[in-house]
């Protein structure tokens, strides 16, 4: 076989196999967005449509017409907003004294409160909440969200200080910064490409939450995913409103995950080479 | 600049000594150079005195005034880390200006400082620059320029030449001599390598095992090293021992060969076991001297180096075995020569300049 060819085909295999692994995320996506376009009729048809001939772009504007979706979108934005803030604010100094004390044990905790499933301390939470009169409130998604959040940011934080060379900072020491500065000067400029990470994966996590949301909020304080949820009536099932309703809820997300591809690579790497 | 006392220093992981009582006397304005073997501690003697390890026990004084519970901030020290430990975060100049902005003294101030430090090592085009913009040699001239800033009593250096390639070493080595013979601060200086502490060093402290084992001037160590350890690590190539015994006015090796000692017996040793020491250039070709067979020539250029295996007078031939293998002697003549591998030479050491050692403790008799 002649070398050319040969390479050829290496590249061919290659595409297909990137296609199939790829595929199935690639096809639900499809179909969603194929979904949302189409009309009801063109929904129920067999064989399946995939493009339609005429765009039902009114589903689009029927879930801002027929829901208070701005509102939901706004609860959610405060939501996620609030509890990868404040995990920000906790996890990123959390993760750095783990790393530099070389607490693991600590880090094995965190790690146990984030694989407890959400569902086994959700009632108590929703009694302490209805005690506190919290409930119709944001604060009890602000504050479970925080389940989730606050690990990731210390987990992914922890990873990126271990691989921060000691040396800058007793350079530093050296060069008569206090602990303070040495964190605020040295260290949390270098560590910037993990604190990215962490704000992503955790907003991600935290957006798509839906265990929390369908328990804990009321009609006001519905997040995106419940909203789409409750979307499904008995009834009748609107495919189109509702693949139109759960790509909006996915969009700032996905908008988000291309924009910062290259941090997350980097951030799920990270430490799996010693940087030279 | 400053004073340096080191007293019966300790340091101990546990129940591992890694320091076993050091002490050292460093003279304001001295360029001292901690050298040995890794795992020798002298890493962890240079980081006792920065503040950045504990001190198990004994004193670290700087000036007098004693610094084991001082933070590494207030000890008013400098150091350049083997890997330059440049912020990567910011421009060389602000590399160089960060202990000065932690100071929170004027601007001004601060730029004529960098700027002074920047031309002292030529790096006054580089300063907008960031770290990873930098060759290696770069680098280490900007971790040095970041000690400069500073003023400090006492500059540390740990290793900071064992990046660099060979070139540039021997380069950098000048620059830093030439720095402290300019800026005249102390200076504390660990390498493994023994050429770089004797070409920069006013006084050598050679450590072994969590010890000292000698310290002096370098040539000083050269021509009167304490014992085996010092004898073989300073000096490239190392010292030839041959074991031996005295007897007459002589020496006998294990082969049987008659060494001269120069008249310098020591008292009461007729028979006693010891090693004969002598460096590779202190051979010279003679008629009665030893006989030994060729087995690598390594002409340099400027000197030639000679691998030779001892016939031994005994038996008259030359082994291969391993313990003949330990018995090769290194010859460096500056001469040259056309001796073939495989050739019978007869050389003899200059009996001035040849050490006696006890087999046992290692010391110098």
């Amino acid at each position: 076989m002649s070398r050319p060819l040969r390479k050829l085909l290496d590249k061919a295999g290659m595409a297909v196999c990137v296609l199939l692994l790829v595929s199935p995320a690639l096809l639900f996506f499809l179909w969603m967005l194929s979904l949302s376009l189409k009309f009801e009729i063109d929904n129920g048809a067999y064989p399946p449509i995939l493009i339609p001939d005429r765009f039902a772009w009114k589903n689009y504007t029927t879930i801002f017409e027929g829901n208070s979706f701005l509102l939901y979108f706004w609860n959610s934005l405060i939501v996620t907003g609030a509890a990868t803030l404040f995990a920000l604010v906790v996890g990123v100094p959390a993760g750095y004294g783990i790393a530099r004390m070389k607490a693991h044990k600590s880090a094995v905790v965190i790690m146990i409160a984030r694989m407890t499933p959400g569902l086994s301390f959700l009632i108590p939470l929703f009694l302490l909440f209805q005690w506190l009169g919290l409930l119709g409130t944001l604060w009890p998604q602000i504050i479970i969200h925080l389940v989730v959040t606050v690990p990731i940011v210390i987990w992914i934080m922890i990873g990126y200080f271990e691989t921060t060379p000691m040396e800058l900072e007793e350079a530093a020491m050296v060069d008569g910064a206090t602990r303070w500065q040495i964190f605020a000067k040295v260290a949390l400029p270098i560590a910037k490409p993990g604190i990215v990470v962490a704000f992503i994966l955790s907003v991600i996590f935290s957006w798509n939450n839906f265990v929390f949301g369908i328990v804990l909020a009321s009609r006001e304080t519905r997040t995106l995913p419940v909203a789409v949820y409750n979307m499904l009536s008995f009834e009748q099932v609107s495919w189109g409103p509702l693949a139109a309703a759960a790509l909006v809820v996915t969009l700032p997300v996905l908008i988000l995950t291309v924009a910062a591809q290259r941090q997350i690579v980097a951030g799920l790497t990270a430490g799996a080479v010693k940087g030279g | 600049m400053a004073s340096v006392s080191i007293r019966n220093v300790r340091k101990s992981y546990g129940a591992v000594e890694i320091i076993k009582g050091v002490s050292i006397d460093i003279q304001d304005g001295e360029f001292v150079i901690l050298v040995g073997p890794s795992g020798c501690g002298k890493s962890t003697l240079l980081r006792m005195i920065a503040g950045l390890e504990e001190i198990s026990g004994g004193t670290v004084a700087i000036d007098d005034r004693v610094v084991n519970d001082v933070p590494p901030k207030d000890r008013d020290i400098a150091m350049v880390f083997q890997n330059y430990a440049l912020y990567p975060h910011m421009t060389i100049a602000d590399n160089m200006s960060f202990a000065l902005r932690l100071k929170n003294i004027a601007k001004s101030e601060i730029a004529a400082k960098v700027e002074r430090a920047a031309g002292i090592l030529g790096l006054g085009p580089l300063l907008g620059r960031f770290p990873r913009q930098l060759s290696g040699g770069q680098r280490q001239r900007v971790a040095m320029g970041r000690a400069i800033v500073r003023d400090p009593k006492v500059f540390l250096f740990d290793e900071p030449l064992s990046n660099l390639d060979a070139k540039l070493r021997v380069q950098m080595r000048t620059e830093i001599k030439e720095m402290h013979q300019r800026l005249k601060t102390t200076t504390v200086y660990v390498t493994h390598d023994q050429i770089e502490a004797m070409t920069m060093a006013d006084k050598i402290v050679v450590m072994h095992d969590g010890i000292i084992e000698q310290i002096g001037a370098p040539l000083d160590l050269y021509d009167n090293p304490a014992n085996m350890f010092v004898a073989g690590f300073i000096g490239s190539p190392a010292m030839n021992f041959i074991p031996g015994s005295i007897g007459g006015d002589g020496f006998t090796t294990e082969g049987g060969d008659r060494l001269p000692l120069g008249g310098r017996v020591p008292a009461a040793s007729d028979g006693r076991p010891a090693v004969y020491g002598v460096r590779p250039e202190h051979f010279r070709l003679a008629d009665e001297g030893m006989a030994a067979e060729v087995v690598v020539v390594e002409p340099t250029g400027s000197e030639t180096q000679m691998v030779l295996r001892p016939l031994g007078a005994k038996t008259g031939q030359a082994g291969a075995g391993r313990e003949d293998r330990k018995r090769e002697l290194t010859w460096v003549l500056r001469e040259r020569t056309d001796a073939k591998p495989g050739e019978v030479v007869r050389i003899a050491p200059d009996p001035a300049l040849a050490h006696l050692f006890n087999p046992d403790t290692g010391l110098r008799l």
